[in-house]
């Protein structure tokens, strides 16, 4: 039988002081931080709406744009700058290099006002108004939509009853089968009577989702993570970056109340894609009403949207032209990781190009 | 900045001579009393820094750094634990002290050991961060403490109160004291839903527990390399944590706390809500349910007059065409408000009235 435990106290005495060092060095790098920027690349309002602003992004110089326009759907939980963090870092950027003519949709920060907006409201009314003004402005009969999360899920709504304005639909990280066996989020919220939450709060809070994320792996998340920073943070130069991560992750809009019912209701606990009876308006939600090209793309270590939740589209839309990319990495990496910067955008702007 | 000095120089400094005097300390500590032990001063130090400089830190990174802080102290805190098993030379005494100190914290959390708020006592805060998060998000949203109800005493006191709330209201305020009393049952409710969230975290740091012993038996009985940092055996306590709650949060029992403890807290909020709306409708102020009916309708309003829009619009540009204007891109730009789907969309049928 050995120590399982076997640190020298001089061993232990020096890695305390490196510590403390490193600790000393990040927190005056944190002090002296810059205000932090919300996406990196040049953009212009093209439209608004409401609290909705929907962005048109600059082609690069020596780019000719696509013919058809890309309209990113981001989710309404947490704020669409993650997909542009920083210049190394986007997910724009790496869309904008292949070619394509990108707008994003900014929901914005819903309050009480907003309190009654239905999931009706924002795919039938909001979405559609974006690709209207799309459709007008640009003169082409379709848009190619790409859904992030919960964007995904819009995106999958509105083609299903918009076939006709959809070119082709790539879904990032989309939850189709909400209740996949490892799906955390799906188990917790069974049993939470969600119209109780809406008709007392009116807007969920964001710091409610928050805690919700947190608590999927809270030493991680709380704990372990700061500790680490101490690594990385004695350098100036990753400071903000760090920032910049940070404060996305806190930055939680809330939820407007009528949408949010209907979103916890008909997909965590009747799971409506799987199951049908997922009625926006006067009409119902049929996946098989899908028919262009479908690119379905999930993120391996994927702790918020399972693979499995994501492969579940595979067969249940009406597309003879399907294709999955699994990408090595989890829910957030799949946007701001090196990695994903050299597999996952190009190829989305490969797949796109070949279907104009 | 003005404070850089103290990182560089007295923090480190003072840094310095605590662990020169716990190596110093630790090499002679066989047979050290536990009232030798090294005084503290990296977590006061720090907290008086921090009291000082933070008002004037930007605000983004304010609350990183109040996180970094918090964790750095916990990691300090393990290592301050550490000290005490890794000055035992001895193997067997060495897995003796760790089972021993496993044992203790397991007592700590069946609350079976008092403890008067050393390194191991401290470090147990790694263990509420769980619970801590629910009560600064449950404080964030509320006017009373995100805490108030935690540690207020329930099961001896439940039957009473739950038998004086059965008693119903008397005289011109019997109404008002109808809503009190089932404020306070949601209050009760939540209290005991509170409890059971609770409980169920100090079973699962038990098992936490248990699984860091099973983890360092393992290591002492193979060819395992031994945990030779202290970042390595926080980061060996993590995963073990993880692990257990990745096991313990997914069960339906555990769905059900989680569902007990938010609803009876939106019950509670929801009761508080009704209580503020009958005061503002005594004072004749707006009160939130009328409020939120004036939101329904003027969104109902909006969605129609936006449709309406959207159908005129549509309408000039069809005319336009008829007439032979000119319209660049007209015969792809007609906004189509009823889904037009190859197979036919199902329509809702009308409702009964």
């Amino acid at each position: 039988m050995m120590m399982p435990i076997n640190i020298r106290p001089d061993q232990l005495a020096q890695e305390m002081l490196d510590y403390s060092r490193k600790l000393g060095q990040s927190m005056e790098n944190l002090l002296n931080a810059e205000a932090i920027d919300e996406g990196v690349s040049s953009k212009q309002v093209v439209y608004q709406e409401d609290k909705l602003k929907l962005y048109r992004y600059d082609t690069p110089e020596g780019v000719m744009p696509s013919a058809t326009p890309l309209l990113i759907v981001y989710a309404l939980v947490n704020r669409p700058y993650m997909t542009d963090i920083q210049e190394d870092r986007s997910t724009i950027k790496g869309l904008l290099a292949t070619g394509q003519d990108v707008y994003l949709i900014d929901w914005g920060y819903p309050d009480q006002a907003d309190r009654a907006i239905t999931l009706d409201d924002y795919i039938n009314g909001y979405i559609d108004s974006c690709v209207e003004h799309l459709r007008e402005q640009l003169g082409v009969e379709k848009v190619n939509l790409l859904g992030i999360c919960q964007g995904g899920a819009f995106s999958l709504m509105y083609t299903a009853l918009h076939p006709e304005k959809v070119n082709n639909l790539v879904t990032m990280v989309t939850p189709v089968d909400f209740k996949t066996p490892d799906n955390l989020l799906s188990a917790w919220v069974q049993h939470v009577d969600i119209d109780l939450a809406v008709d007392t709060m009116g807007n969920i809070p964001g710091e409610l989702l928050n805690w919700s994320f947190l608590t999927l792996k809270p030493y991680s998340l709380m704990g372990q993570k700061y500790v680490n920073m101490v690594d990385m943070l004695d350098d100036p130069a990753k400071v903000k970056n760090f920032l910049r991560m940070e404060k996305w992750i806190f930055d939680s809009p809330d939820q407007a109340g009528e949408a949010f019912r209907q979103f916890i209701k008909d997909f965590y606990q009747h799971n409506g894609f799987i199951n049908g009876g997922v009625w926006l308006g006067q009409y119902e939600v049929d996946l098989k009403h899908i028919t262009c090209p479908v690119l379905n793309i999930y993120a391996l270590q994927d702790h918020l949207v399972p693979p499995d939740a994501s492969k579940a589209l595979n067969g249940r839309t009406s597309s003879n032209d399907y294709t999955e990319l699994a990408f090595p990495g989890g829910h957030i990496g799949i946007y701001v990781s090196g990695k994903a910067q050299k597999e996952v955008t190009p190829a989305i702007g490969k797949w796109l190009n070949a279907r104009p | 900045m003005s404070n850089d000095s103290f990182f560089n120089d007295d923090w480190l400094a003072l840094q310095r001579k605590y662990w020169d005097n716990w190596t110093a300390m630790s090499q002679k500590a066989m047979g050290m009393t536990g009232t030798a032990s090294p005084t503290t001063p990296w977590e006061s130090a720090l907290d008086h820094w921090w009291k000082a400089v933070s008002p004037a830190a930007p605000n983004v990174s304010k609350s990183f750094i109040d996180n970094m802080l918090e964790q750095g102290k916990v990691f300090f805190r393990l290592a301050e634990t550490l000290s005490a098993s890794s000055t035992d030379t001895n193997t067997n005494l060495g897995v003796t002290w760790w089972t021993q100190a496993l044992e203790d914290m397991q007592k700590r959390f069946s609350g079976s050991l008092d403890e008067n708020g050393n390194a191991a006592q401290r470090m147990m805060s790694f263990w509420e961060m769980p619970l801590d998060n629910w009560q600064r998000m449950m404080s964030s949203m509320s006017p009373i403490p995100g805490d108030m109800l935690r540690n207020v005493p329930h099961d001896h006191l439940k039957d009473h109160l739950h038998r004086a709330l059965a008693a119903p209201g008397l005289g011109y305020t019997r109404e008002e004291q109808g809503q009190y009393q089932d404020l306070m049952r949601c209050s009760l409710d939540y209290q005991a839903a509170l409890q059971e969230y609770i409980g169920f975290y100090n079973q699962l740091n038990l098992k936490s527990i248990q699984r860091m012993a099973q983890r360092l038996q393992h290591i002492s009985t193979s060819s395992d390399k031994p945990i030779d940092s202290a970042r390595a055996l926080y980061d060996e306590w993590v995963n073990c944590c993880e692990a257990v709650y990745a096991n313990e949060v997914i069960t339906p029992e555990y769905a059900k706390i989680h569902g007990h403890l938010v609803n009876a807290q939106m019950a509670m909020k929801k009761r508080m809500g009704i209580i503020v709306d009958e005061n503002l409708g005594a004072m004749n102020m707006p009160t939130r349910s009328e409020l939120r009916t004036v939101q329904d309708r003027l969104q109902e309003t909006r969605r129609d007059n936006k449709q309406l829009r959207h159908r005129l619009h549509a309408l000039e540009k069809q005319v336009a065409v008829l007439l032979g204007e000119n319209t660049p891109a007209l015969s792809t730009a007609i906004k189509t408000t009823v889904p037009v789907a190859k197979t036919p969309v199902r329509r809702k049928p009308a409702q009964p009235e």
